[in-house]
């Protein structure tokens, strides 16, 4: 199946296990990933908010790329996935929006039509690969490790522009997945909460609070490791975890993994290959439980 | 239809119901025990029954110690906000049908408020944010004559329609992930209800609110996680509001902030590369004479580096980043 | 008494007038039932307007039963008074030339009603908060009223429960503003919020102050079918139609010239009519909206867009919605002057709870909250004037322990199997069979009886929660006993008017009796129960009594 593939900025930059064990995957789960090497940075909603039109064109040219390429645009960040579906939403719903963002991309060569359809990893599993798919490719199954799901909120909310709506079940699919996995998934209220990252620059001490709250929480229900399908969260959550900790004055030690990292595993790739012996918090002791060396 | 009901109980004294009421399900004398503890209650109601048509049923017919706010039941007064499976909802729009979980509904009070009893929080930290933007009109000179109007477009008004359906409800602020870790943040409808008058052409004060809402507490402490916009049921979308005032408040000039910094360093590494530097974003977000600030961040620097996680030194820009850097020439506003 | 847009309107002007004022109210005023006030407030502000068709309006809509004084004064005060709330920041309508755009209502000659969307009473009232917030008015917030402290023959103060902490407090002042509000839970269905008990009118009452023409309570043509909630006659305004089971716009019949948009009387009559006589669809009429359109619909309706697609799962884009008759208001009150003086000195009321009287025997649409801004200032004015001349009160202490002694019984009493809610509902239930829309001798008797009957039941009602913190058990049963009063005096006014006029309808006595009963009527509180009638005139200036036809 192929895609038009939005890897992100912080893939290739902060976060590379992410875009190496994104690429691996692809084989298993029948994905020919077409990356859009010149699509810009969404902007993360920052630039959004201080300047929606420059927003527009440059997230109306990324959509515009992927439609050139005949095929949906298939992101691996939560962010992302909330910033490019809010621009798609937009401009479905306020013509003269669309027009003006063509405007400033058309002696580009580029027009926006409209279709690009944007799905991140996540979604595509359930909605296009199929559970067949990916239990076939289900090598090495994750029996003994409890996975705490923690979503960004990007990839949740608005409910409008991501389709919840329609859609409900997106709501639930990392548990899905981590249950079809072999895996225990944790309940906790932290799930579908905030990391802090928005924040980090603006009010430090209180940021790391928020995603800290969230691991311990996690922590405390049994989690082994938590897995998040945005990197910005991956940056604060595991990045930031040691500082986390030393605002909280708790101890945490929970690794993060990315979405990726988890199907890897699963589809019988070794750690290494999956970068996982590249976080700030250790994954031995997780994979270890899946009698995994790092 | 039946449908199962658990409520958080709360009551400081400890003294409950103690008069037997038929259908009650649960023996008199209560326990006299404080803390905070669900009870479990059934009742019957047509299937398009909400969730305060059950509080009610229960505390009229089964329970009269169950202590609840209400008052309009059609979603106007903004009584009967409470956690409702966990998301802050208004109890008189939240059908039992659509909010029960493994055979039951729960309800009670959000915790990030203090609480009085039962479903009853203590709503001063809402008030008092709310009063904190000082929200009211303060009247652009020439104020007209006694019987005449300003006169301003419709539109204008219209615009603020969004912000007045307001209801003080608090569900925005009582799932208000920045508050749940700092209780200084202002918090979505104070916020919205500052940019009420910001955005109102005959308030005079815009300067004065933008300076005071860019400090610490204000809008740039909201972690734009978009709870409040999920959760207010009368749409007024808080969060957009406290990006309207972020613009508003840079365009006015008040940039001396993380906020303010944080776009720049975003838009000037996008304008740059394409792409996010993640390495340059951090300090000069944090600001470059802001030693303290940059000390703080040294330490996950140094683990990131340890972890082989820093970005490249050089920042690759991507190929066809010509077509980036035109978009900024043409529509980049004051990041051009 | 009470943080609506009267209460609140009538502690500001006060406040501007130099006294020292509060607020004491049983919820936070922006939980107040002016919040529910949807479709907009009237005034003659257009240059093709006068104030003297505005009068004449309300007067003819008012069956003649207005004070034609009080209604000159609040039509040539309401230009100047909207404006004021539009300086304070509501955010009217505006129309093209950026002015104060209108919309049409119920029973006026051309539009005049001013309005943000469909939420103009909510509007109002947070704008008013606000206001009253940048003022710095001490709000005694969620302190509800047991009883008013009289001394030497006046109001010197009440008794108040303060709910966060169960603790009973006296609050001496120099007079006391009554604006709770209606008494709507004494019907069912009912439009009115779960707080409008009539906490008012009962304290009122049984300080000496008359209650004036009781009877005359409103039923709103367009309330929600199941729910009762309010579907704003600003959709008749914009254009909807009322239809009946044949899919015919009936009101043709019964007000061929103003259709859809009669007096309310007149209109819940017709749809009463029309369900009674087999044209109904499971005891409602349907509001169409369709012809409307989405825009219309979305920029000036969305409140009742959403309440019925939230309530009933209708559309009103594709489908029209079930109505029916809802009783909505009480035109009649504590009798006060056109400064919201009663009898009594020291107590003043304004608002819904007061009958001045400008709406007589019934009440156009948009003119209630013209009604509660313009006496409310009146009666803070005039009660700040007073106050100036009289003695602090040094007394109440008594008060307050028999008070106290009077809960604690209350909070003692066994449970016998009567609940407050149970009673309640009978109460309502009774009320709306035989004191709604249609009355007449007979079933006016079988009314007093039965309240009577209640009554004594009341005394049996047991509160089901002993604690300090909030209890709310407690305070339904102290608004019961409200509403039981307001009950007798609608009863007996009701019983003793032998004709129909406004929203009192006597079947057994169908026609207007200009000669009998042009005059007002007065219940006095007796201890024995049975309340005192008299009558005053009403007074009028330029309009003489017509045949009153839509």
């Amino acid at each position: 199946m192929k895609v038009a593939f939005f890897p992100g900025c912080v893939s290739k930059g902060a976060c590379p296990e992410l875009y190496v064990s994104a690429n691996l995957i692809a084989e298993p789960l029948g994905l020919e990933l077409h990356e859009l090497t010149q699509a810009p940075c969404t902007g993360a909603g920052v630039l959004s908010e201080q300047n929606p039109e420059l927003a527009d064109a440059l997230n109306g040219l990324t959509l515009a790329m992927a439609e050139a390429e005949g095929a949906d645009l298939m992101t691996i960040c939560s962010t992302c996935q909330g910033v490019l579906s809010n621009h798609n939403y937009k401009f479905a719903h306020d013509e003269a929006r669309l027009e003006r963002a063509n405007a400033t991309i058309a002696d580009q060569g580029f027009r926006y039509g409209g279709t690009t359809k944007v799905k991140h990893l996540l979604w595509m599993l359930f909605e296009d690969i199929g559970e067949d798919r990916i239990r076939a490719a289900i090598k090495r199954k994750l029996t003994g490790l409890k996975i705490a799901p923690f979503y960004g909120c990007y990839i949740l909310r608005p409910v409008e522009s991501l389709g919840l709506k329609e859609r409900p079940e997106r709501k639930g699919y990392l548990e899905r997945l981590i249950t079809m996995l072999g895996a225990e998934a944790v309940e906790y209220k932290g799930a579908t909460k905030c990391c802090g990252f928005p924040m980090i620059t603006f009010n430090r001490d209180k940021a790391l609070a928020m995603g800290g709250n969230h691991i311990i929480e996690a922590k405390e229900k049994g989690a082994d490791l938590l897995v998040t399908p945005c990197p910005l969260c991956h940056l604060n959550l595991d990045g930031q975890q040691p500082d986390a900790a030393r605002v909280l004055k708790k101890d945490i030690g929970v690794p993060i993994f990315h979405l990726p990292q988890l199907l890897g595993l699963a589809f019988g790739f070794e750690p290494d290959q999956l970068r996982l012996n590249h976080h700030v918090v250790s994954t031995k002791g997780a994979l270890e439980k899946v009698e995994l060396k790092v | 239809m039946q449908f199962t009901i658990e409520v958080g109980r709360y009551n400081s004294e400890g003294i409950y119901a103690d008069t037997a009421v038929p259908g009650r399900s649960f023996p008199p004398p209560w326990d006299k025990s404080p803390e905070r503890r669900y009870q479990t209650y059934t009742v019957e109601l047509p299937e398009h029954a909400v969730v305060l048509d059950a509080l009610i049923a229960i505390r009229e017919y089964q329970d009269p110690s169950l202590a609840v706010r209400c008052a309009c039941r059609s979603a106007i007064c903004g009584s009967c906000a409470m956690w409702i499976n966990g998301h802050a909802n208004l109890a008189c729009k939240s059908k039992l049908a659509a909010f029960t979980n493994d055979g039951k509904t729960r309800v009670e009070s959000p915790p990030s408020m203090p609480l009085i009893r039962d479903l009853v929080c203590d709503m001063t930290p809402f008030w008092e944010k709310h009063l904190a933007v000082k929200p009211w009109l303060e009247n652009k000179e020439p104020i007209p004559p006694a019987n005449e109007e300003y006169r301003v477009p419709n539109a204008a008004m219209d615009e603020l329609i969004q912000e007045v359906s307001c209801i003080s409800c608090s569900a925005c602020l009582m799932d208000c992930e920045s508050f749940a870790v700092n209780p200084d943040f202002l918090g979505p409808q104070a916020l919205a209800q500052a940019y009420r008058y910001v955005g109102d052409p005959r308030d005079d004060k815009t300067k004065e609110r933008l300076a005071e809402l860019s400090k610490p507490g204000g809008i740039w402490d909201c972690t734009h996680c978009y709870e409040c916009v999920t959760q207010c049921p009368k749409g007024v979308a808080p969060l957009d509001q406290i990006l309207k005032l972020r613009k508003l408040a840079v365009d006015a000039g008040f940039t001396n902030n993380a906020g303010t910094r944080h776009a720049d360093a975003f838009a000037s590494s996008v304008k740059h590369s394409g792409r996010l530097n993640e390495l340059t974003l951090l300090p000069l977000s944090t600001g470059i004479f802001n030693i303290i600030g940059q000390l703080k961040t040294l330490p996950s620097a140094f683990n990131m580096a340890r972890a082989g996680k820093l970005p490249p030194l050089i920042h690759k820009a991507i190929p066809g980043v010509e077509r980036i850097r035109k978009i900024f020439q043409r529509v980049g506003g004051r990041f051009k | 008494m009470g943080a609506g847009l009267a209460g609140m309107r009538a502690a500001l002007e006060a406040a501007r007038a130099g006294a020292n004022v509060a607020i004491v109210t049983k919820v936070h005023p922006i939980r107040s039932h002016s919040s529910a006030a949807q479709g907009g407030i009237n005034a003659a502000i257009s240059e093709d307007d006068t104030w003297e068709s505005h009068a004449f309006d309300t007067v003819k809509g008012s069956d003649y039963l207005a004070d034609q004084d009080a209604v000159e004064v609040m039509c040539r005060e309401a230009p100047s008074d909207i404006i004021e709330f539009e300086h304070m920041g509501v955010i009217f309508y505006r129309n093209e030339e950026g002015k104060l755009g209108r919309r049409a209502f119920g029973g006026a000659s051309l539009a005049r009603t001013y309005f943000v969307g469909d939420i103009t009473g909510q509007a109002l009232l947070v704008t008013l908060y606000d206001q009253i917030l940048k003022a710095g008015v001490k709000v005694y917030e969620e302190w509800f009223a047991t009883a008013l402290h009289m001394e030497d023959g006046a109001c010197r103060g009440l008794i108040a429960l303060e709910m966060v902490t169960g603790e009973l407090h006296l609050l001496r002042s120099k007079a006391v503003i009554v604006a709770s509000g209606g008494l709507g839970r004494l019907y069912e269905p009912s439009t009115n919020a779960l707080i409008c008990t009539g906490d008012g009118y009962s304290l009122a009452y049984r300080a000496g102050a008359p209650l004036m023409d009781m009877a005359m309570v409103q039923y709103h043509p367009t309330t929600l079918a199941g729910s009762g909630f309010l579907m704003t006659e600003a959709a008749r305004g914009e254009g909807a139609y009322l239809l009946n089971s044949e899919g015919d716009r009936f009101m043709k019949k019964y007000a061929p010239n103003k259709m859809e948009l009669a007096a309310r009387d007149v209109t819940s009559r017709a749809e009463a009519t029309e369900i009674a006589e087999g044209r109904g669809i499971d005891g409602n009429v349907l509001l169409d909206l369709r012809h409307l359109g989405r825009d219309v619909i979305l920029k000036k309706l969305p409140q009742i867009h959403e309440m019925a697609l939230d309530y009933l799962d209708i559309d009103m884009i594709e489908q029209p919605v079930p109505v029916r008759p809802g009783m909505h208001y009480q035109m009649g009150g504590i009798q006060t002057n056109v400064d919201g003086a009663t009898k009594v000195p020291g107590i003043y009321a304004a608002g819904e709870v007061a009958c001045v009287s400008v709406h007589g025997g019934n009440r156009l649409g948009a003119n209630s909250l013209l009604d509660t801004i313009v006496f409310g200032r009146r009666s803070g004015k005039a009660s700040a004037e007073y106050a100036k001349s009289v003695p602090q009160s040094g007394g109440g202490e008594d008060l307050l322990r028999r008070e106290q002694a009077r809960l604690t019984d209350l909070l003692s009493r066994p449970y016998t199997g009567e609940t407050c809610a149970g009673l309640r509902l009978e109460l309502a239930t009774m009320m709306d069979a035989k004191v709604g829309l249609y009355r007449s001798d007979a079933g006016l008797k079988e009314a007093l009886q039965a309240l009577h009957g209640f009554r004594k039941r009341y005394e049996n009602v047991a509160v089901g929660d002993k604690g300090r913190i909030f209890n709310q058990a407690l305070t339904f049963v102290l608004e019961l006993g409200f509403m039981l009063d307001c009950g007798e005096t609608i009863i007996h006014d009701a019983l003793h008017r032998t004709e129909s006029r406004g929203a009192h309808t006597r079947v057994d006595h169908p026609e207007r009796n200009d000669q009998e009963w042009l005059k007002h009527s007065l219940l006095t509180f007796r201890e024995s129960g049975e309340p005192a009638l008299s009558h005053v005139p009403v007074t009028l200036t330029r309009w003489k009594p017509e045949v009153r036809t839509y």
